[in-house]
Order: structure tokens, then sequence, then C-alpha cells
């Protein structure tokens, strides 16, 4: 994997898609492609040495995943997105600072190439979560 | 049920509770779907697939089936045995199950918490802080000419939101296009901003400093910065002055604002700038519900236990304190020995400790359809899809309760959250006796 990573803030929320494909099964392979991507802009995305769809490493102080990377023509550098669900989770932290919500928002990243790593299974990835991996 | 068309049927997906679905059915299946959003016509279309298996109760790993009673036996005994039981879920089912989730957390001594903790959780804080400017979507309507969307993409979360409160005619504002504005305001350029009329972008987490610097244009004074949250001054003040010259405005705003960095803080702060502008013209403000039933939780957790939310009755009375008995806080601190998951998937949504927790621990697991929590749960007990296969109330995100219609028959066997609730409550009393 690549060490030259490119520095960001990480936002999750609702896609279309994704709360489309929730309602057709969260086990189905719909679900895992819509919440296992990071959609970036053109300078981030090219920084990286990346096309469009190929693997990105998004590692945060509290884990790392591997996603499909995404191109957002909208976005600006500084701030990529996940959509809700497992993969954001993976890397987000639990403390609420006595809310009840965790920081969803705005997390600090830092993004790698992985070309040739593997995207996990909606079940491995709860597996791996839940064991502390 | 009734074979052939439903009209007026409301929608269970989001906040928006749409009531005007119009269904077809045949053979007890639902076949088409008119008017709702893409996320609504996959939720009816798909209502019979992918179902829950079971009831099942895993033992070693591995799930077995098992009848209704047995099931319902086995979830009695884990929460009798429990030390702090957490009841969670909630907001995608309708009030009656709630009650009777209510009513197990008495009856065993827990903790009872809805998803609004992990959504507008700390938009209640802010309320309980100062105050609530809330509007009917249908006032919305009728009378707003300016409506700004602060950290909230109705286009993807909310599909129909635009289309039936903000870019509809009314009977004040007869020409949508030119007598209303839309506004969004983000981090980054949502696909809802590429539809509004203006698109503020402002840097991540300042929001509760442009909205400070907001409140204190409109009061008058002077900055002495020239730019707060990448925003000019010169551009905060044409802002403050375009929003204190609407006839009337309204503020929806989404998890941008509570998940964000200040959380119930830029509520407050939101909702005081809300009643400073009240001083020059009309603005109220609405947070954008998620799950179609979030805000009936919240109703129905204060009628039944005097708060919206993080319930503990460890001490036989209920006591609230958001940060401690709220559902990720619970699992965090390792402090739940037992998960009552009611119509969620806090597998899919809690943060990775949160989530590691849920490992160690039994879970029961009621839901109509397979979701990642029920493949860690100890017990899974498939339920009616509330709207669809049984019938209730929930509260759409203005308040206005809403009854929900039952369109097809559950599966065989397949019963109500409130009744399957309503079962253990009572497996719960006889063990006690």
């Amino acid at each position: 994997m690549s060490r030259v990573g490119v520095q960001a803030l990480l936002t999750s929320g609702r896609t279309l898609k994704q709360g489309r494909a929730m309602e057709l099964g969260k086990l189905g392979p719909e679900y895992l492609k819509e919440v296992s991507i990071c959609e970036m802009d053109k300078v981030t995305l090219e920084s990286l040495g990346l096309n469009e769809g190929d693997p990105v490493r998004v590692e945060t102080i509290h884990g790392s995943v591997v996603v499909t990377s995404k191109l957002d023509r909208r976005s600006e550098p500084g701030v990529v997105f996940i959509p809700c669900g497992p993969f954001a989770n993976a890397i987000t932290g639990s403390d609420t600072e006595g809310t009840g919500m965790p920081n969803y928002k705005s997390i600090p990243v830092q993004l790698f190439a992985a070309k040739g790593e593997r995207i996990l299974g909606v079940k491995e990835l709860l597996n791996r979560m839940v064991e502390g991996l | 049920m009734t074979e052939g068309t439903h009209s007026n049927i409301v929608c269970v997906f989001c906040g928006c509770l749409c009531d005007d679905l119009q269904l077809e059915v045949q053979n007890n299946i639902i076949t088409t779907n008119e008017n709702g959003c893409a996320i609504s016509k996959a939720k009816f279309l798909n209502h019979a697939d992918d179902r829950l298996e079971g009831p099942a109760i895993r033992v070693n790993g591995t799930s077995k089936e098992v009848t209704l009673k047995e099931a319902i036996a086995k979830a009695v005994d884990i929460i009798a045995n429990s030390k702090r039981l957490l009841v969670y879920g909630l907001s995608s089912t309708e009030n009656d199950a709630h009650r009777e989730a209510y009513k197990i957390a008495e009856e065993a001594g827990g903790v009872v918490d809805n998803t609004s903790s992990v959504c507008h959780g700390p938009t209640i804080l802010g309320t309980q802080e100062s105050g609530e400017a809330v509007a009917a979507l249908g006032e919305v309507r009728h009378r707003s000419d300016l409506v700004i969307y602060w950290g909230s993409n109705p286009q993807f979360a909310h599909p129909r939101h635009m289309t039936l409160h903000t870019r509809a005619a009314g009977e004040f504002i007869k020409n949508p296009k030119t007598e209303r504005k839309i506004w969004v305001v983000d981090i980054r350029k949502t696909i809802s901003a590429g539809v509004a009329d203006k698109f503020i972008r402002i840097e991540p987490g300042t929001d509760l400093e442009v909205i400070s610097a907001l409140r204190a244009i409109v009061r008058g004074k002077e900055l002495d910065v020239d730019n707060v949250g990448g925003l000019p001054v010169s551009d905060l003040k044409e802002i403050a002055e375009v929003m204190k010259g609407a006839k009337y405005g309204v503020l929806f705003f989404g998890l941008g604002l509570t998940q964000s960095k200040g959380r119930h803080r830029n509520i407050d702060a939101a909702i005081r700038l809300i009643q400073d502008l009240n001083h020059y013209t009309k603005w109220s403000m609405m947070p954008m519900r998620g799950h179609y039933n979030v805000a009936g939780a919240n109703k129905t957790s204060t009628w039944q236990t005097g708060y919206p939310f993080a319930v503990d009755y460890a001490r036989g009375y209920p006591r609230y304190q958001p940060g401690e008995f709220t559902a990720v806080d619970m699992l965090m601190r390792g402090e739940a020995d037992v998960l009552l998951n009611i119509a969620a998937d806090p597998a899919a949504h809690f943060p990775r400790k949160a989530l590691q927790h849920m490992g160690n621990i039994s879970i029961i697991n009621l839901d109509p359809k397979q979701n990642m929590t029920s493949l860690i749960a100890e017990v899974n007990v498939p339920t009616a899809i509330a709207g669809i296969e049984c019938d209730g109330a929930a509260v759409r995100m203005d308040g206005l309760p809403l009854y929900l219609k039952q369109v097809v028959d559950p599966p065989e066997n397949v019963l109500p959250d409130r009744d399957i609730l309503r079962m253990i409550y009572d497996g719960l009393r006889r063990a006690k006796k």
C-alpha cells in the first residue's frame, strides 16, 4: 500500500441509492456497493494516483477501511464523503462528549491508494469490528 | 386484506410521512406504488423479500429455528437475568409498540433509548435549552417565501420534501418559482444544493460560529473579523438582511447540524437566531427527521416516561441523562449486558467501539427484515411491517400524528412488534411472581 496519502475531513450521510439499497436488503450486494464508497473531488483522486473505481484506504485514529473511490464533480478538496453505514462507522469514534451523539461529521482522515486491496463484505466487516480487529 | 387499489396510504420510510401513496395489491403482494419516491418504492414493492427467518435462537454460533413461544421464553429468561438491560430502537415501528417497550424497561429496571440519540437528540437538547419554534408543513407551503436547508440533503434523505412542501404552490404563494427562494447551507455541494436558488458553503465544524455571527449581525452588532466559517462578513450581512426581509422564513435543519462539532449548541444557537429574527418578521424552524416514526418515539417516550430519550429505570422511577443513558454511551462503556433491539439496526449504524461491545452481550432483535444486528443477535423474532402489514400511528416531522393503514397480511405466524413486546412483558411479570 502507498504511504503517500492525502489528508481530508470525512463526513457521512444518506444517499438516495444507499436508502434504496437498505430497503432492498442490508445483506445484499447492492447495499454493500452503495455503502462501501468514498466520494472525493478530482484533485484528491488524482493526487492519490487513482482512477475512479480504484480501492482507497481511509484511515482515522479509530481504524481503517478499504472502499471504492468515487469522483464527486461538485466536491472540493478537503472534504470526502462515505454514505452512512458500516464502512463509515468502522472508522468513527464512539465518544459522544456527554451528548449521546458520536461525531459522524468532520472526522480527520488520511486517504491512501490501495490498489490490489480487497473490499470486505458486510458480514466480514461486522465480524472484524465485533472482534475488535 | 382487500385486493386492488389502496389510496392515501402513508409512506413509512422518512419523517415526511407522505400520505398520498396509491398502492395496487395482488395476491397479498404490493405490485405498484404510485407517488412514492425511489426509496418508498423499494420499501413497499419489496415488503415480502429478504424477511428475517425465525423465530430463531443462536446456540454456539449457529442460528436454530424455534417456535414463537420458545423464542419469547428465551427472551424473557435473558431479560429477567440481566443486570443492565438496554431497550433501543423504536423509530421504524408504530406508537403502540413503543408503549410496550417502555413497560419492559420499567419492569426490568433497564434503560430505554431510541434512535434519536444518534440523529436529532441534540435537537431535543437544544429545544430544552431554548424553546421550540416549529411550524406545520402545510404552513410552510402556504406562507414561506424563504426556505433554508442547513446541513440537510433532502433530495437524498427526504426525496419528496422539496416537491411537496417547498417547491409546491400554496394559498399565499401562488408561484413558488418566483415568490419563494430556497437556500442550502452545507460544507459540501450536495445534490440539493445543486437545485437550490443559492448555495452557501461553510467550512466544516463552523456552524456555531456562522449562526452566532448571523445572530450578532441581525441584532445590529459590528463584527471585528473579516470572515467567519469561510464566509466574508459582507456576505453574512447580506444573508442576514435577506432573512430579516423575508415575509415568512423557515429553517429546515439536518444531521449536518446535530452530528457535527457543537451538536446541541448548534441547535441552541439556531433557535435563538430564529427568535431574534422574529423581532423583525415571522420565522420558524423544523428538524428533518429521518426514520418515519423517530419523532413519534420522542413523543411516546415523553408521554410515558416524562423524557424524550435516554431514560433509566434502575431506581424504579425514570431518570433522564443523555450522555449516560444513551445507547452509544451505554455500549461504549461496556455497561449494558442485554440489548433488546426493536425496529432499528444498531450494528449497521453505531461506531466501532459501541459495536464491539454488542458482540459481547445477548441481543434480542425484533425486525421484519434481515439486518446486520440480526447476524449477531441471540434471539431473532420476525415482526410485521407497521404501515404495510399492520396498522398503527406515527408522527410526522412537524409533530402531526398520522394513522398507518394495513394493506396486506403479514406472513403466517408473524405478529406486530406490539404483540411480541406484550408477550415478553407478560412473561417478565410471570417470571417475577
